[in-house]
């Protein structure tokens, strides 16, 4: 028998920190999104306002949760403490601050946003630098350090990327590159950085939250080397503006992702809880999603009105996908959280609640599926260009997010 | 009841607080040794070695064992091998599983 008494609980205030701002940039995003509805009807994607809501949307809301997640899981999946807990505080600040300066500044002045831009990044390489000291401690790596490992790899390549454009945007430095760095930008961020994230944290995830035991791990081998062949050639066809690099760059993406979806299945089939919550079986569902969205991306690739469709798949990656899974793990991380402040220390003592009994599940099925078809209904009145259309599904999209929002704070009352 | 089956019993009070099943009953529990001087040894497992709730339950288990008044000095050895099974559950661990 191997004892082993490792403490590798963080302080609670740090996640929270991160997952509490993250809340506040998601209902800002959602605000500029509903009164900036008719430049993106129009397919004006490329514009301060929208640029300001997708970066508060993916830099202060998912980028945010994820690190508040990270400073809680990373721990305690590769049993270390994590390195410097005040330098994870000092981070939270620069990182939030840079946020909202940078968002802020894309909006009303985007040649001036590499001052905020450079604030930001620092905040987000120390975050790099916490994890890379916190995992290099890990006594075992296993395929979780790799998908985690490279996601932050490509979290920094996205921000490289970006200040390239912003650089590029400023100066006209590499030009004739811009389109590829911009593709790149997005490639590296959204199917780089979060999908390797939440591929990683759902192995840890999924067995947990259904109790699955015995199943096989060695998929996650062949996910984590298709997929990122695929980022690799995906990556290279941009620079090389090579048609077939880029079809067998999207193809090896889908079968990356669609066996990890067979992966997950597998595990979910080896579950001992057999009725499964609500919010977790959301976040099976994005995986679902997810794979079909890759499928729909490749098979636009081989018609005509791919440049047409790819605004709208990405869109629909990003909420479907990456937002979907964030908001569904959200429900179970966050109880977790304010459960482990607030009767930890209790148990034992007397009679605790279970975690379950601290987050209101019940609107999860109603708030989950009303998100699911608003999304639906944005990207086919982006499609169609319907703004009536889109009017009406961003505004219940940003209610939606907004009592999400809500009910998530909510849980700090229980 | 002996001190060893009063530790038992107060252990069915410590819950995994996600699976809303007691440590008993899950099967965590591998050993409880009362020694003469009634110091109390508890060797434990977790369902997985990257659990969240490792220090809450441990801690939990060391708390319930101390609130026993015979009890002396409490040691909670938590170990991975051998490694947590389904069959280590009891009926009523199972059955709350829906299984």
């Amino acid at each position: 028998m191997v004892p082993n008494t490792i403490g590798s609980e963080t302080n609670i205030k740090l996640p929270f920190s991160f997952i509490i701002f993250s809340l506040i940039a998601l209902v800002l995003s959602q605000i500029l999104l509903l009164i900036n509805g008719q430049m993106l009807v129009d397919g004006s994607f490329r514009i301060p306002a929208i640029w300001s809501a997708a970066h508060l949307l993916v830099l202060g809301w998912a980028l945010m949760v994820a690190m508040g997640a990270m400073y809680q899981l990373v721990p305690v999946a590769s049993l270390t403490k994590i390195w410097n807990e005040k330098f994870g505080f000092v981070q939270f600040f620069i990182t939030a601050i840079g946020i909202m300066f940078f968002s802020w500044m894309l909006y009303v002045s985007p040649q001036n946003a590499s001052i905020p831009g450079i604030l930001m990044l620092f905040g987000i390489l120390m975050f790099l630098f916490q994890m890379f000291m916190t995992l290099r401690k890990q006594a075992k790596p296993n395929i979780l350090t790799a998908f985690v490992g490279s996601a932050l790899v490509c979290l920094l390549l996205t921000i490289f990327l970006g200040i390239a454009l912003i650089y590029s945007l400023q100066t006209g430095f590499a030009a004739q590159f811009y389109q590829a760095i911009f593709k790149s930008h997005l490639l590296m961020g959204l199917t780089g950085w979060f999908t390797l994230l939440i591929f990683g944290f759902s192995y840890k995830m999924a067995p947990m939250f259904s109790l699955s035991h015995g199943f096989p791990m060695i998929h996650a081998r062949y996910v984590y080397g298709i997929y990122m062949s695929g980022l690799v050639i995906t990556l290279i066809s941009f620079f090389s503006d090579n048609s077939y690099l880029l079809k067998a760059g999207f193809f090896l993406l889908f079968a990356g992702f669609s066996i990890f979806t067979w992966h997950v299945s597998i595990i979910i089939n080896k579950r001992l809880k057999k009725k499964l919550d609500h919010s977790f079986s959301y976040a099976l569902g994005a995986i679902g999603l997810g794979n079909l969205i890759h499928l729909a991306a490749f098979i636009a690739l081989w018609t005509d009105h791919f440049s047409i469709l790819i605004g709208p798949l990405v869109y629909l990656y990003l909420l479907l996908w990456i937002v979907l899974s964030i908001m569904g793990y959200l429900f179970k991380i966050v109880p977790f959280l304010w459960w482990t402040y607030k009767y930890s220390k209790e148990m034992g003592k007397k009679a605790v609640p279970a975690l379950k009994d601290v987050m209101n599940e019940k609107v999860v099925v109603p708030f989950f599926s009303v998100f699911v078809i608003a999304v639906l209904a944005v990207f086919l009145s982006i499609i169609f260009k319907n703004i009536l259309f889109f009017n009406i599904g961003q505004f219940i999209l940003s209610i939606v997010f907004v009592a999400i929002a809500l009910t998530i704070l909510g849980v700090l009352k229980k | 009841m002996n001190i060893k089956e009063k530790v038992i019993e107060a252990l069915r009070s410590v819950y995994d607080p996600e699976l809303n099943i007691n440590v008993v009953d899950l099967g965590l529990i591998y050993h409880v040794d009362v020694t003469e001087e009634n110091d109390v040894n508890v060797t434990m497992t977790l369902t997985t070695p990257g659990c969240p709730l490792h220090d809450s339950i441990t801690t939990g288990v060391r708390y319930a064992v101390q609130g026993i008044e015979e009890t002396k000095n409490v040691d909670v050895n938590l170990v991975w091998e051998p490694a947590w099974s389904p069959e280590k559950m009891s009926p009523e661990g199972l059955r709350l599983l829906g299984r």
